[in-house]
């Protein structure tokens, strides 16, 4: 004989409670975490030098990889924060790894923290790690379908970036099926283009992050 | 392959309700997965066989129900699925349709060994 028991628990109820805790702890010190996921080579390492450069805030950043620190080295060297999670073979970040993270920042000092996850673009849009906004970054060279073939994380992202776009001259790509496609699954998402090697775009990302930034303070304030 | 995490994260979860309840042995889990959520049954199922080994869900049958993609707009209040997915309404152009259907990533139901003789 068997018996049936309904359930009705959601999957991961244990990590979505250490996203809770994290989202708990970030609101009490009013500092905002933005998860960067895009493909290995669409530039968010290169994406995070430049801003980090650029942003008049107290940033960290968590990196995300299957192997290696040198992400992370290459954080530290702008004189930023940073913690390497490897994940030796995972392909995506999760909440209880992140939570256990933060305990080596310097909380108390922060504004803003960067989880760059390890580079794929579906595991990472899947798991909830306490974020306030996940950022989907593509780059041109990759191709203009990317948002139709990864439908979750271009529906789930509070921003979209298209990055190398001084690539224009050199690759096929049809910008306006790539944001009309952005449109359809997301039609509130911020959408930025920019180069981080030229610089073209760069003001208009780093005054969204630092608006975020300014109503998570507010919001701590309220 | 996050359907691994998934599913350790299943057995996790049944463990401990059996714990809770007593049950000795499981027959059958049933999930209910949303179509966004990009999870590919075979190897959910294939992930579930490999990391319940040793465990009292041995054997047991991972059953996959597929919850299909429902959009709703609330100003025209029209209703459309994965065939043309828009979270812009195709009929009104309202910028603010919801997903009603298809992010659904739940335990739904066990089927466990019924050793109780008073029953």
């Amino acid at each position: 004989m068997t018996k049936k028991i309904e359930v009705q628990q959601a999957v991961m109820a244990a990590d979505l409670s250490y996203a809770q805790k994290i989202r708990d702890l970030l609101a009490e010190k009013g500092i905002l975490m933005v998860n960067l996921i895009g493909s290995p080579g669409s530039g968010k390492t290169t994406l995070l030098e430049r801003t980090l450069a650029g942003l008049d805030l107290k940033c960290a950043v968590i990196e995300g990889d299957v192997a290696t620190d040198r992400d992370a080295q290459r954080i530290r060297a702008t004189g930023t924060p940073s913690v390497q999670i490897n994940t030796n073979g995972g392909c995506h970040l999760e909440a209880n790894w992140v939570a256990a993270t933060l305990e080596q920042l310097p909380l108390g000092e922060l504004d803003l923290i960067f989880v760059e996850n390890v580079g794929n673009l579906v595991c990472p849009a899947e798991f909830d790690i306490g974020e306030d906004c996940k950022v989907a970054i593509s780059s041109l060279p990759e191709g203009s379908d990317k948002p139709l073939k990864y439908p979750l994380l271009f529906s789930e992202a509070g921003a979209v970036v298209l990055t190398k776009i001084d690539l224009k001259p050199y690759v096929d790509f049809d910008e306006t099926l790539y944001w009309d496609d952005v449109t359809r699954l997301n039609p509130k998402a911020r959408r930025l283009r920019l180069s981080s090697v030229s610089g073209e775009g760069m003001e208009f990302w780093i005054k969204m992050l630092h608006d975020w930034c300014e109503a998570k303070k507010a919001s701590r304030r309220s | 392959m996050h359907e691994l995490s998934l599913v350790k994260s299943v057995i996790d979860s049944v463990e401990s309700l059996a714990k809770e309840n007593g049950w000795k042995k499981i027959e059958k889990v049933t999930l209910r997965v949303g179509a966004m959520r990009q999870v590919v049954p075979e190897i959910m199922k294939f992930a579930f066989a490999a990391a319940s080994q040793n465990s009292l869900m041995q054997g047991a049958e991972l059953d996959i129900e597929p919850v299909p993609i429902v959009v709703s707009c609330p100003r025209c209040g029209r209703k459309w699925g994965e065939e043309r997915m828009s979270m812009l309404c195709p009929f009104c152009g309202s910028p603010d349709a919801q997903m009603e259907h298809g992010m659904e990533l739940s335990i739904d139901s066990i089927e466990v060994e019924d050793d109780d003789e008073e029953n």
